[in-house]
Formats: C-alpha cells, sequence, structure tokens
C-alpha cells in the first residue's frame, strides 16, 4: 500500500500535464502539425543518428579494446574515457562554437600562423552535423560504460571456445562480444537519445529545429502551454514506441552470458596494433574531454583575477547541497519501490515502476510547469506558497531523475536469484529484514553507484532548478547558463570547470568502484 | 539505515546553515534579465534604502506561467522583462496593476512610458543593421523594407526567429505596414538570406567578419559589448562593421526600439518597496549604471548614452506603442514559418 501511495504522490504531476492537456484547445497543435512538425521531427531523427553513430563508434571500440587488450596507460584511458560525462552538453557546446568561430582559438591561431589555410578552416561551423558530433562527443560515455562493463562481464568461456573454432579476434568482437553486449548497448544508447530529445539551449544556438524546439515554440513563442504539453506526450509515445520495438527484436534472443564467470585474460597486442588501439582511445579522449577541459581552464585562468570567490564557494555548497539531498531520496525511494516489485512479484507494481520512469522522457521545463500547476491548481495546496521552496524542487528532482537512480540498484537487485528471497521467507524473515540481512549488503555497491549517478545528473540540471528555485539561490548550472547565454563564455568558465572538476572526481570513484565489482565478479 | 539517518541530519544542518535570515524590509522579482549590472544595481539599492532585493530569474514565459498559477499567493511583487510584448502579454492577463508616481513620471521620457500605465521601462535598445566597411558602402543602406532588394542577395545575416527580438521586430512591421507588406517583407528577406538563420547577435558581426555576409540585423548594445570585448579578436571584429539606424529619413518611423521593463504585480505583498525600487532604477545613478556596462539606451533624458553608443550619433526612434508587439506576436510567428526564415 506504502509503495502505491509513494508511486501515486510522484505520479501527481503527470495527473495535473494530462488535465491541462485535455483542457486546452487544439488550433495551435494542428497549426504546428499542419506546418512544421515533419520538417522537426526529420531534424530530430537526423541529430540522433548523427550523435548515436559518433557515440557508439566513441563508445564501443575503445571499451573493447580496453576489455581485451593489454597495453601501456590502459588504466588511464578506462579511467579518463569516462570522464565527458561530467561536461554538460550546453556547455559542450557552447564551448566548441565558441573555439571554433571566426573569433576563436582555432581560426585565429591559423589566421596568424598559417594565412594560406585561414579560408580553408573559415567555414560555417553551427550546423546541424557539427552539433550531432558534439553532443556524441558529450555523451558516448553513457554507451562506453553499458560496453565496457558488458564486454567485461561476458567472461572468458565464449572467448576460449570462439578462438578453438578458429575465429579471430576481429571476428570474436563481431559475432560473439556484440551481440552478447546489444542490450547493455542498447541502454547506454537509449540515455543518449533521451538526453538528445531533452536537449534545448544547443540546439537553438545552433538554428537546428528540433522537436524539443516545437515543444516551446507553443509554449514560449504561441504563449499556448497546453500545445506545450500535448506535444511533449507525443514525445513519450515515441520513446515508448523505441522501448517496444528493441524489446520485441531482444524476444527472439536470449541472454545467457553470466553464468560465464572466468575472468578475459588480457592480450598483448602486436606493434601495429598498439598503434590502433592508441589512436581509437587518444581520439575520444582528446575531442571529448583535453580540448573542451583546456579551453574552459584557460578561460577560467584569464579571468581569475575577477572571480569572487566567495560567490563561487556559495554556488559549489548550492549545488552540492541539493544534488546530495536528492540524490539520497531518490535512492531510497529506488531502493524501496524495486524492493517492493521484487518481494510482491505483482504485476500492478512493475507496471508502475515503469510509469514512473517517464520523468525522465519528459522535457525538464515541461516538469517544472506540471509541478507548478500540481502546487497552485490543487485545492489542498492552493492556500500554501509552495512553489519556489526547496521541497517543491527537490520532489521535482526526484520525479525526473528517478529513472536515472533506479537503474544501477534495479540490475543489481536482478542479479540475485529469487530463491534468496523465498529461502528467507520460508525461514521466517520479514520483508523488511530480508532488505537489511540480504539485499542491502550484497547491493550496497549498486546503492553508491545510484547515488554517484544521479548526482553528477543533479549537479548539470538546468531547466528545473531554473523554474522552480527560491529567491536568491543560484547553483553552478544556473550561474553557468545566465553567462552563457548572454555570450559571455569567458565569465562562465570558472563556473563549467566546478562542475566538471566535482563530476570528474565523483567519475573516478565510480570508476573505482565498477572496476572492482567486475574484479569481483 | 542509522547511516542514512545521519548523513539527512547532517544535510538538513547544512542547509539551514546557509539559510539566510528572513527579512522583512524587502522586495521580491520575478526578473528575466541576467546581467552583471543587475546585480550591482540591487545591491546599491539595499545599501541605500536597507530594503532586500530578493530575485529569481528565468525565461519571461516562465514567470508568467508561475504568476498566473501562484495568483493572489505569488510572493513576487515585481516582473521584469527584456521584450514589452511580454510585459503586454502579463499585464493582458490581468497579472499586473498601473501604478502612479511622480517620482518615475519625471525620470522616464513620457514617449517611452506604456500608454495604459502598467509597465514602466528601465531601458531600451535599438534593432539596428551593421555592415561590412570594406564591400558595404553605408549610402547603400536606408530602410528595413529596403533590405528586400535583390542587390542584397546572400547578403544579409539575422538569427533564428525564434528569437524574441526579430519577433518584435516583424510585429512592429506589422503594426506599422499592415499584414501583407510584411508577408512580402519576411519571404523576401529570407530569399536574400547569406546563409541559414543560427547563432547570437554577436555571431552575425563576427560572420560579417569572417565574409559569411556583408549586412546583419541585431541589437545595439551587443555592438557595444564586442567594442569594448577584452578578447583582441572579437574587438577586431566589432571595429570591422559600420553601424547603421533604419528608418530615420523623412517620412519614416524610424529604427524599431524594444525595452527592459518592470512592472509592479497585482497582488504585490510589498508594493511601496517595489516603486521605490522602480523609482531608484529609472533614477540618475542606476542609469548610469546600465548604461556604461551593458550599453543600453537610457530612459531618463538626463543620462547621455555610454561612449561607444554617443559614436554612432543620435537616432530617431519608432514611436509606436510597444504593447503591439506583443498584440501582434502571434502573427509575427505565422509569418516566420510560412515564409520559411528557420
Amino acid at each position: 500500500m506504502c509503495c502505491i501511495g509513494i508511486v501515486l504522490i510522484l505520479l501527481l504531476p503527470i495527473v495535473s500535464l494530462c488535465q491541462k492537456a485535455f483542457e486546452s484547445p487544439h488550433n495551435d497543435l494542428y497549426y504546428l502539425w499542419d506546418s512544421l512538425l515533419l520538417d522537426y521531427s526529420l531534424n530530430t531523427l537526423y541529430l540522433i543518428l548523427i550523435a548515436s553513430s559518433v557515440s557508439l563508434f566513441f563508445g564501443i571500440f575503445p571499451a573493447w579494446l580496453v576489455s581485451t587488450y593489454q597495453f601501456r596507460f590502459r588504466n588511464f584511458f578506462d579511467l579518463t574515457l569516462y570522464l565527458p560525462l561530467a561536461i554538460p552538453t550546453y556547455i559542450m557546446a557552447f564551448t566548441y562554437s565558441d573555439l571554433l568561430s571566426y573569433t576563436g582559438s582555432f581560426q585565429s591561431l591559423i589566421r596568424h600562423h598559417f594565412p594560406l589555410a585561414s579560408d580553408i578552416v573559415n567555414q560555417d561551423y553551427l550546423q546541424i552535423e557539427i552539433l550531432g558530433c558534439i553532443l556524441g562527443f558529450a555523451l558516448y560515455p553513457y554507451v562506453y560504460t553499458a560496453a565496457r562493463v558488458s564486454f567485461g562481464f561476458v567472461g572468458a568461456s565464449y572467448i576460449n571456445m570462439s578462438k578453438n573454432l578458429g575465429l579471430s579476434n576481429n571476428q570474436i568482437f563481431y559475432k560473439v562480444l556484440l551481440p552478447l553486449s546489444r542490450p547493455a548497448i542498447f541502454s547506454g544508447l537509449f540515455l543518449v537519445v533521451m538526453e538528445i530529445l531533452n536537449e534545448y539551449g544547443a540546439v537553438k544556438y545552433f538554428g537546428v529545429n528540433t522537436f524539443t524546439t516545437g515543444i516551446f515554440k507553443a509554449w514560449f513563442s504561441m504563449g499556448n502551454e497546453g500545445t506545450a504539453i500535448q506535444l511533449s506526450f507525443f514525445l513519450v509515445f515515441f520513446v515508448f514506441l523505441i522501448l517496444f520495438i528493441e524489446k520485441q527484436s531482444q524476444k527472439s534472443a536470449r541472454y545467457f552470458y553470466k553464468a560465464n564467470t572466468n575472468k578475459i585474460v588480457l592480450q598483448i597486442p602486436s606493434l601495429s596494433k598498439q598503434v590502433f588501439i592508441y589512436l581509437v582511445c587518444v581520439l575520444p579522449l582528446i575531442l571529448c574531454f583535453v580540448i573542451p577541459f583546456s579551453h574552459i581552464f584557460m578561460n577560467s585562468i584569464r579571468e581569475f583575477s575577477t572571480i569572487d570567490f566567495g560567490h563561487l564557494f556559495l554556488l559549489c555548497l548550492n549545488s552540492v547541497k541539493v544534488a546530495s539531498f536528492s540524490a539520497l531520496m531518490i535512492v531510497l525511494i529506488a531502493l524501496f519501490l524495486l524492493f517492493v516489485e521484487k518481494i510482491s512479484k505483482h504485476k500492478i507494481s512493475t507496471f508502475l515502476n515503469q510509469v514512473i520512469s517517464l520523468g525522465y522522457v519528459i522535457p525538464g521545463a515541461v516538469i517544472g510547469l506540471g509541478i507548478i500547476l500540481l502546487f497552485t491548481q490543487t485545492p489542498y495546496f492552493k492556500s500554501i506558497p509552495l512553489v519556489g521552496s526547496f521541497f517543491v524542487l527537490i520532489y521535482a528532482y526526484v520525479f525526473r531523475f528517478l529513472a536515472v537512480g533506479k537503474s544501477p540498484i534495479k540490475s543489481s537487485l536482478e542479479k540475485q536469484p529469487e530463491s534468496f528471497d523465498d529461502t528467507a521467507k520460508n525461514l521466517g524473515l520479514s520483508p523488511l529484514r530480508i532488505l537489511r540481512k540480504i539485499h542491502l549488503p550484497i547491493s550496497g555497491m549498486a546503492l553508491v553507484i545510484s547515488f554517484i549517478v544521479t548526482f553528477i545528473d543533479l549537479l548539470k540540471e538546468l531547466p528545473i532548478t531554473l523554474i522552480l528555485r527560491p529567491f536568491n539561490f543560484d547553483t553552478l548550472a544556473t550561474q553557468t547558463y545566465e553567462f552563457a547565454v548572454e555570450e559571455m563564455l569567458q565569465k562562465s568558465s570558472v563556473y563549467s570547470l566546478a562542475i566538471i572538476i566535482m563530476g570528474s572526481c565523483l567519475l573516478i570513484l565510480l570508476k573505482y568502484i565498477t572496476n572492482k565489482q567486475i574484479n569481483a565478479s | 539505515m542509522k547511516y542514512i539517518f545521519t548523513i539527512l541530519t547532517l544535510l538538513l544542518c547544512l542547509h539551514s546553515c546557509s539559510q539566510s535570515p528572513v527579512t522583512v524590509n524587502q522586495v521580491n522579482l520575478y526578473s528575466e534579465r541576467h546581467y552583471e549590472v543587475d546585480k550591482i544595481q540591487y545591491d546599491r539599492f539595499q545599501e541605500l534604502t536597507g530594503i532586500k532585493v530578493n530575485v529569481v530569474k528565468a525565461n519571461a514565459d516562465e514567470l508568467i506561467q508561475r504568476l498566473k498559477n501562484e495568483a493572489e499567493n505569488s510572493p513576487a511583487d515585481l516582473f521584469i522583462s527584456v521584450d514589452a510584448g511580454k510585459l503586454q502579454k502579463a499585464s493582458s492577463e490581468g497579472l499586473l496593476q498601473q501604478i502612479h508616481s511622480p517620482i518615475v513620471n519625471s525620470n522616464v521620457s513620457p514617449d517611452l512610458m506604456d500608454i495604459n500605465g502598467f509597465w514602466i521601462p528601465i531601458t531600451y535598445r535599438a534593432r539596428i543593421l551593421v555592415f561590412s566597411k570594406d564591400r558595404v558602402n553605408p549610402n547603400e543602406l536606408s530602410t528595413y523594407s529596403n533590405l528586400i532588394d535583390s542587390k542584397w542577395e546572400n547578403r544579409i545575416l539575422v538569427r533564428s526567429s525564434t528569437n524574441a527580438y526579430n519577433q518584435a521586430l516583424l510585429s512592429s512591421i506589422i503594426a506599422n505596414k499592415g499584414i501583407e507588406e510584411a508577408s512580402e517583407w519576411a519571404n523576401k528577406v529570407v530569399n536574400n538570406f547569406a546563409r541559414d538563420p543560427k547563432g547570437s547577435d554577436r555571431d552575425q558581426v563576427k560572420a560579417i567578419a569572417a565574409n559569411q555576409g556583408d549586412v546583419a540585423i541585431v541589437n545595439s548594445y551587443y555592438i557595444g559589448l564586442l567594442m569594448s570585448s577584452e578578447n583582441e579578436e572579437e574587438l577586431k571584429a566589432g571595429n570591422s562593421v559600420g553601424v547603421f539606424f533604419p528608418n530615420q529619413g523623412e517620412g519614416e518611423k524610424g529604427a524599431h526600439i524594444n525595452i527592459s521593463g518592470i512592472g509592479v504585480v497585482k497582488n504585490a505583498p510589498n508594493k511601496e518597496n517595489a516603486i521605490k525600487l522602480i523609482e531608484y532604477l529609472t533614477g540618475v545613478e542606476a542609469q548610469n549604471n546600465y548604461v556604461h556596462t551593458s550599453h543600453e539606451y537610457s530612459v531618463n533624458s538626463r543620462v547621455q548614452g555610454s561612449e561607444i553608443s554617443k559614436s554612432w550619433g543620435e537616432f530617431k526612434r519608432d514611436t509606436l506603442d510597444l504593447n503591439l508587439l506583443g498584440v501582434y506576436r502571434k502573427q509575427a510567428i505565422e509569418i516566420f514559418d510560412k515564409s520559411g526564415w528557420k
């Protein structure tokens, strides 16, 4: 009952959004549908295609090489290839467009030192293809993480068997590793697609009209928030369609690789292969982390004399405060809901758990709108000015990021055989004690991973914070955005740097934990 | 479990430590402006009056939505937007109240005031043309309408139509010349684009410097910011373009302007303080701050522009009722969509 109660409370913003969507007239929806949505949808698909290709390329190949071969700096690459996850997509896009612009460092350098080449590099870089690549740069670690963990789990038995059957390393990769890791890679790619669908700042700057542009056009330009909500629901439908198609296509295959627990013995590559390995690992590292990080770092040094360290410290404190509290709430709620689902084995609780993941699909600003509607229009809440309080901000974060926090806990709980629960029940343990005595000790690390992943996402979160924050409350992300949107990238750099450094430290910790898990398995 | 409770307690302590004490003498702002100069203004106001300024900054439409839903429970006293159209939207939805202040009336030029008295301008900016000093003779430029001439084919640069400044410009053309002429203007300007609309106003200037186009439609203060940039390359780009105020000829209505404005929220809990803040922001000291840090134009005739904006010379501004920028917004968006102005 308690579980259903929590789910219902978390679903309230969806209810108020639905109500608003049905109340609104459909004229603007028809208008957008007739004149623009096809174009916007095609742009979105094209952008997804480019960014996904880049993410898959930068994610899968290094993961395969790091999982299979022993080479110098292997551990270094394994660690640093995660780091672009600490850079928010909008910062990545603004940084690259600044770097590549006519007055940016790249073109200036060429003009001064290689004047003959200056005409060749003097191009319009604000193109959908370039944006797709930049989004891929920022998001590929989702695929890398998933592929790396999956390749690590496949185990040596399959590899040895394939070798005995005469398969080359490349054949093993294409015929064994890749098909076996498909569900994991898809889950990484799914997150990439979600992030692209939610992206607004960067696509607007690049002049690329995506489906999300349509949502904000309905709301901001046409003043019809109802239509914006209706369009958001189309987006939700689209995401469910992707999930459904993938599930159907996976039904024909079954994956039993977890039974193989022998560790892969790392191979020593030939010299020519080493060159290839370094190329594949260095390229994403330089493009996706070293270049943007150095640019932001250099800008921060130029701004050093004007930095207000007191203000910077306050913003760091604000960001850490809301992110840690919300991440903790998310972990607790996710654990509780998933545990109830596991224990009760009710289809309804599985369904409810899927429904509350909706928050991750709906654009942040629309969630903000749903929360405002909920807390200002519902008779019970109406008289209390709750919007603009930390309570509502954290509630919105929980709603939005529960899906992110759930995923590591879910995969950990799923790995534990049902016989554990059945035996414990037969021995007379209450559900709470099953949780405390069995699942918490086993899934402890999954909880920490869930906390870190959610914390990093919350650190970067922007649209919900902008619309729901209390008076005089700024975070590192809002401050970065305010300067960047006013075209003062240099001033925003120190705040971006703080986000990136904090995120990177946590990612290194996360990496340490996941490595331990892979080795332990 | 007890670790979790310990962490929760620690976090709550951290939260309560960093909370500022409740201030009674305050004024609450919902603001679309987030320039550095604003913080300076609010700090100075607090220093002078002891009234603390609390701010929430977000997009104007989001803030309007928040005001609309909060209704009489809203803690907001003032709403600030960088577009007269949004202020008109807020007032037409009954979210603002009229105010009467002799000080404000004496501070602000009468032709910039809202004829209905719901909002007060605090700065204004012109949507101007900038041109390549190498490739364009300023005598070739005259009006916004002139941009449809075939001589500008593949030469015009501008940002996307989702931008509020472009929507306001087209709304002013609809208000001045009617829907048909505005549609024709948009269609033909699109044909003259040097590239698809993208980037910010500053990017259009950089594109002129990069020889990707010759004439750009931009807001005046962005040129001021570029010309005072610490980045040498940006400075060069800013100096490579000339500034031209359109519609200055005889019989022409003047260059299109838009305001940053402020309105008192209908149920403002601190109305007196709100009016005091408006009086301060429109006064000479605050106006000087705006003019010299963000290169916007002052609404107070006793305050002159920054050195950079003065170097462009005086200009005639369009005296259109700026509420019409909000009234015609929807038609403007439809025209943009039909014309293919991305």
